[in-house]
């Protein structure tokens, strides 16, 4: 099925970045530090927001037409080939070319995509041109992410496993690309090599489980792609396939999300990740990236739904403990970080796996026949990828724009204030160790970064799940899911237990980045003289925060089963649904989920925040006064920290705290096990690579350069010996003609 | 429609090339108007007759000729390839008593757009690449020597398109050598046209004497086929050939020699790639396109119009072994010589050799066109014919484009050694991504039109191999015809040449330059604006060859094979 229409258009979202990206890299080299290239086009930042701009626009005009229908539309037949197969001896036309395949989860997530992008690029012309380590290398910047923003708007809009492949590697080159944007920083360095080959890892079984998928659709393709979306999601395609098979190729595939999600026991590279400059981990490493492994096994619905009964349940119960799992691991390393960053690292490690618990408990529904708990569960999940994708790009946005205040600040400290020209010193702002990401040097930044502060306020309520903000609506959903799994299959007792505790985690560790940041007296020299004053950042802050606080509205037009039911979710009437949604939740008539709600939010929103005010609450200096909704909170907290005596000395000496500030021990692990396996492996084929592969390819060169030499000797130089050899060919098609004569 | 030669039908026909011989013409008139009188004898009276003495300052600017030879290529191209698209192209035969002389049809004017196009951009390259001076200053004997030539370059490179021109019209074989001849000795003038480097020198001279000694064997040729049929002209000839004796084969075998040396298939290509060496590098990249398309045409004419056997008939051509030995010889020599070359102009003229072999390894699969009485054999041959088009096409593409970029370094010194394009993406981006692109499209990567070609040309191949045979249920290898090897000696050779492609990327993008080569490229406007065009059209035509590929099957289909 085919159409035309506005989504013939469509294939231009991510063609428009990709086909930025060489420009802004040569248009960089050649104009690199003219002053117009840096004042006015912000050293590619302009080139870069109109495409995105263009198509964040075109993305909209897609997702109002395809609301409600799927759309699916080859945009371009590259060619078609007949081939001949010497087993079966039938000939099969196959054809190549590119398609779209828009459905609601597509739409979702290009509007995420698009839209984040867009923003962020926004905060990057504020973040990245005002930092003088940048000189001359922003275009590589601008291009990178406009390369990034392709390949993930790209992914989404793929209609063959194939193409959600290709992209996927792409936006994985960019992401190692951005994290090392600084090079010459040993752990930037470092750091993105890690994430590449911890994803590595992950995309091998990916694309061994893409190849098993292959070969079990391969039969029943026709002209199409084995692995297009229309041929593995046609029922009567899964109906014939082998559900063991099918299993084993879905888990490889999995695997592959588990590494681009940052999922345990994949989950080293993400923390490091956030070596790269602060819009690339607000993009990548928070609002998009890391989605493309809940995207890729949300895309895996229809196998769920569509094959044998309780097939492949094993497989969403997998998936839902690896995300319960390390929902509660994160939360607990988040604990005890310092860097502002780390802790947003680890709060959307933990995040992500609660989509996946959910996205487990849907996938276990569909493939056990409660089609409308399936869509409850699938719905919540992915409008929490939604809710957690805004709030958490906020979030990273808003920790930038505190880190890049800090720097200023700490300029202005370290040189009395005098040059705001700060071109060729930065290397003494390196050399004395001052550590603008850590929390222990801030402090009442509530009252001196307001928009900032608030930013960072709703952000956290939205992810902690703090009622009616946000991420409430839909963690409630994911909560209530897993249980209501549970109480079908024992088995998922432990991934409903390991998120309905990791609520109450959430509420702690978030409360205490933002009461550690924002509340309390300064508690350094630098932090009293931090305030907002670079322009570009506060708009996508501001835009995010509305977007954030306007969950509740999506909520109310039932934005839950419109994402939930493929085929007939319709969004409805605000006013119709939120009634409906706030009778749902917090007066369910079933005892059960009426217990679950009060306890989870009990949880989330008393104990969590509670215990962090008391450990670091407290009242900013004064005679500083931060906007009224956020100012009864500070004295809240100063309240609650004055009456508690609550004392965690014996607990920071622990020795779980300790190897929670060790990272629970995963990263010795690896290294250990790389040290040992992988580089006496490594060893062993580096002796096979020079000896035998090395040895074969040089003869196999020399060899050939030798008979090249004599056969160019031939070419004498001399007319008379042209002419002979003319004479011999003429003898000899004479010969070849006279034998068939 | 049938119209006599000279009457006013011809000259609207004709228009096109009407364009290209009043450009000739100017380029010889307007260079030498000047102020010079004539006086009448036994008189004081002088009329003055604008011809000759002292010039005027406006038609003696040596940028002039330049300009006219580039201008009269575009007229003349535009006015085709609009013709062409409005389908306002209708068969015209030229006739000449009961003789028919010319014939424009979709195959002529395809072949008339492919000469035009690599005409017009080494034309366009030729205008820095051999640059006009204004006289100011110092002036070195080069300069001079450049100025002076400005327009014998340019009215060699009309010459040229017309005889080729002429080629591709010709409905009788003495015609078509007519249009030949003219074109080749244009071309090897133009090889030899520094004729100060001894190396230009001694390459145009081998090339004609080689060229020569090609073309007596193939009037040869032309002279027993007329001994025997009484006629050259193409469908008396195609009409009596199965009836032929010995001689019209021995005839087919000269013939053969004459345009194997054209398209440069072995042993007959020893003095390309001397040849590509020595001549300007615009110039090189015009013999590896268009001459060779031209030598194309010849092979096209005389293999599947004359000498190929009627559908009626069981069997293959005779000359099917032939050229299927010839092709798997030219190719690998191609690639093998091209392996070891460090002169990159004269690894691409191997890399042509190789392309030839390519093109008539698809020649050999048309002369299988009706083995076991496949069912409607001509669109299998149609097919073929239209791969072979296709390639010819782009190649103008892109192996014009990578000769275009040796030009441009050839402005600041020679191109003769790999080194000179060490550096060369560090140097310009933009020049040395282009020429990695026109390698990579050489090597046959998708998505690139090389890989287009390739693919259309294996497929092609392939697909008569198989005939109609798996209609019967399942095939096996052994029910192939054996033409299904050329197409894998063309796929392990095309493995072979990426060797030698990529060495130029590696090069360009990871040595450093070499000394004296730090500075930015020169400039240039017109001959990178050139390799723009070429660059454009080889991506463009790589990913959406739709248009191109109809174009080649109508081009195809109007040869009239069944």
């Amino acid at each position: 099925m085919s159409e035309s229409g506005i989504i013939d258009y469509a294939v231009l979202i991510p063609l428009l970045p990709m086909l930025a990206f060489p420009v802004i890299l040569f248009l960089g080299k050649m104009f690199n530090g003219t002053p117009t290239w840096v004042k006015n086009v912000k050293e590619g930042g302009i080139i870069a927001l109109t495409v995105m701009g263009a198509s964040l626009l075109l993305a909209l005009l897609v997702i109002k037409e395809h609301m409600h229908h799927v759309g699916t539309a080859n945009i371009f037949t590259w060619f078609e080939s007949s081939w001949w197969n010497p087993e079966t001896g039938a000939i099969t036309t196959k054809v190549f070319g590119v398609g779209v395949y828009i459905d609601h989860l597509t739409v979702m997530l290009l509007f995420v995509a698009a839209f984040l992008c867009f923003l962020i690029n926004i905060f990057s012309i504020g973040y990245m041109n005002t930092d003088p380590i940048n000189d001359n290398r922003n275009h590589r910047f601008y291009a990178e992410f406009v390369l990034f923003c392709s390949g993930m708007l790209g992914m989404v809009l793929a209609d063959s496993f194939l193409w959600l492949f290709i992209f996927w590697e792409l936006m994985g080159l960019c992401s190692y690309l951005l994290i090392g944007f600084y090079y010459e920083r040993p752990s930037a360095a470092y750091a993105a090599k890690k994430a590449f080959l911890t994803t590595r890892v992950g995309d091998v079984f990916l694309v061994i489980g893409l190849i098993m998928l292959w070969n079990l659709f391969q039969p029943y393709a026709g002209t199409q792609g084995a692995l297009s979306y229309a041929v593995v999601f046609d029922p009567a395609n899964i109906a014939k396939v082998n559900p063991g098979d099918l299993q084993i190729a879905l888990g490889m595939m999995f695997i592959g999300a588990v590494g681009k999600s940052a999922q345990f026991p994949l989950h080293v590279w993400l923390p490091d990740a956030m070596e790269g400059p602060t819009p690339v981990s607000a993009l990548i490493h928070a609002a998009t990236m890391v989605n493309a492994g809940l995207y890729l096994v949300a895309r895996m619905f229809p196998f769920f739904s569509g094959a044998e009964l309780g097939a492949l349940s094993t497989l969403a119960i997998v998936i839902a403990c690896i995300g319960g799992i390390t929902a509660v691991m994160a939360a607990l390393i988040a604990f005890v970080q310092m860097d502002l960053k780390k802790v947003l690292a680890y709060s959307t490690m933990s995040q992500l796996a609660y989509i996946f618990t959910g996205l487990g408990s849907a996938l276990w529904f569909a493939n056990n026949g409660y089609e409308e708990l399936a869509a409850f569960a699938m719905g919540a999940s992915l409008f929490h990828l939604f809710n957690h994708a805004m709030a958490k790009g906020m979030l990273f946005m808003a920790s930038g724009s505190v880190i890049h205040e800090m720097h200023h600040a700490h300029h202005e400290v370290a040189h009395h204030g005098h040059d705001d020209d700060h071109g060729d010193d930065h290397d003494d702002h390196h050399d004395d160790h001052f550590d603008a990401q850590s929390m222990e040097n801030m402090g009442g930044l509530a009252s001196r970064m307001p928009i900032t502060a608030t930013a960072m306020f709703f952000g956290s309520m939205s992810i902690i799940g703090i009622p009616l903000i946000g991420g409430f609506w839909s963690k409630e959903g994911i909560i209530s899911s897993a249980w209501q799994v549970a109480r079908k299959e024992p088995v998922f007792l432990l991934p409903a237990m390991l998120v309905l505790i990791g609520a109450g985690m959430t509420g702690f560790y978030m409360s205490r980045m933002w009461f550690m940041t924002f509340a309390g007296k300064p508690k350094t020299e630098v932090a009293e003289k931090v305030h907002e004053q670079t322009a570009w950042i506060p708009i996508p802050l501001v835009i995010l925060t509305f977007m954030t606080l306007g969950a509740f509205i999506l909520a109310g037009m039932h934005a839950g089963h419109w994402l939930g039911d493929f085929n007939n979710g319709h969004y409805s009437n605000f006013f119709d649904g939120i009634g409906y949604e706030l009778e749902h939740v917090f007066m369910n008539h079933d005892m059960f989920l009426f217990i679950l709600t009060y306890v989870a939010i009990g949880l989330s929103l008393i104990l969590g925040p509670s215990l962090a005010m008391s450990l670091y609450g407290g009242s900013l200096d004064d005679g500083q006064k931060a906007k009224p909704w956020m100012q009864w909170a500070i004295s809240l907290s100063a309240k609650v920290n004055s009456k508690s005596n609550f004392d965690n000395s014996a607990w920071a000496n622990s020795s779980l705290s300790e190897s929670l500030h060790k990272r629970l021990h995963f990263d010795d692990i690896y290294d250990a096990a790389m040290l040992k396996i992988v580089v006496g492996f490594a060893n062993l084929s580096a002796i096979f690579d020079s000896k035998v592969i090395d040895g074969v390819i040089k003869t196999i060169e020399s060899t050939s350069q030798e008979v090249s030499r004599r056969v160019r000797s031939l070419t004498t130089g001399s007319a008379r010996d042209y002419i002979m050899m003319a004479t011999l060919g003429t003898l000899v098609i004479f010969m070849l003609l006279w034998g068939v004569a | 429609m049938e119209t006599e030669v000279f009457s006013t039908e011809f000259w609207q026909a004709f228009a096109p090339e009407m364009v290209l011989v009043v450009g000739l013409v100017l380029l010889f008139i307007i260079p030498n108007l000047g102020e010079a009188k004539f006086r009448v004898p036994l008189t004081k009276v002088r009329i003055p007759w604008l011809f000759g003495g002292r010039r005027f300052k406006s038609t003696g600017s040596p940028a002039l000729p330049g300009m006219l030879g580039t201008a009269t290529l575009f007229v003349a191209l535009g006015m085709m390839v609009i013709e062409t698209i409005d389908g306002g192209l209708s068969t015209t035969t030229v006739t000449s008593g009961d003789v028919t002389l010319l014939q424009i049809d979709a195959f002529s004017r395809f072949f008339e757009i492919i000469f035009l196009a690599a005409i017009l951009m080494a034309s366009m390259a030729s205008l820095d690449r051999v640059p006009a001076h204004t006289f100011k200053g110092n002036k070195s004997l080069e300069e001079m020597y450049d100025n002076r030539r400005q327009a014998d370059l340019y009215i060699l490179m009309l010459t040229t398109a017309l005889g080729m021109c002429m080629v591709a019209l010709s409905q009788d074989l003495f015609v078509l050598f007519v249009g030949l001849e003219l074109a080749s000795l244009a071309t090897y003038i133009l090889v030899a046209f520094h004729k100060e480097s001894k190396a230009g020198a001694e390459s145009g001279v081998k090339y004609f004497i080689v060229g020569s000694v090609a073309s007596g064997i193939g009037l040869y040729g032309l002279s027993l086929l007329y001994l025997e049929f009484g006629s050259l002209q193409l469908s008396t000839l195609s009409a009596n050939w199965a009836d032929g004796s010995i001689l019209a084969t021995i005839a087919l075998g000269l013939v053969l020699v004459g345009f194997g040396f054209k398209v440069s298939a072995a042993p007959f290509h020893f003095a390309a790639p001397d040849a590509y060496a020595g001549a300007n590098s615009p110039i090189a990249g015009v013999l590896a396109t268009a001459s060779k398309a031209m030598g194309m045409i010849g092979l096209i004419r005389i293999l599947l119009v004359i000498a190929l056997p009627d559908t009626g008939t069981d069997g293959s051509a005779i000359w099917i072994y032939t050229l299927a030995t010839l092709s798997v010889v030219t190719m690998t020599w191609g690639n093998i010589a091209a392996l070891g070359s460090t002169n990159p102009k004269r690894m691409l003229a191997y890399s042509s050799v190789a392309h030839a072999g390519y093109m008539m390894a698809a020649l050999t699969a048309v002369g299988a066109w009706h083995w076991g009485h496949v069912e409607a054999p001509a669109d299998y041959a149609e097919a073929i014919v239209a791969a072979i088009l296709f390639h010819l096409f782009v190649l103008v593409a892109f192996k014009l484009g990578a000769f275009l970029v040796l030009g441009l370094l050839e402005m600041e010194g020679g191109a003769s050694r790999l080194s000179a394009l060490s550096g060369l993406a560090r140097r310009d981006p933009l020049i040395g991504t282009s020429m990695f692109i026109f390698m990579l499209a050489l090597a046959g990567v998708p998505p690139l039109a090389g890989f287009m070609s390739k693919f259309l040309v294996i497929a092609s191949i392939v697909s008569t191999s198989v005939g109609d045979q798996w209609v019967n249920g399942s095939i096996s290898f052994s029910d192939l015809h054996w033409v299904w090897w050329l197409a894998l000696a063309m796929f392990i050779n095309s493995a072979i040449s990426v060797f030698y492609y990529l060495r130029i990327g590696v090069v360009m993008f990871l040595d450093i330059p070499e000394e004296g080569r730090r500075k930015p490229l020169p400039y240039g406007a017109s001959i990178r604006m050139a390799i723009w065009i070429c660059l454009v059209a080889t991506i463009i035509l790589g990913l959406s060859a739709d248009t191109l590929i109809d174009m080649c099957y109508r081009a195809a289909e109007s040869l009239k094979l069944a």
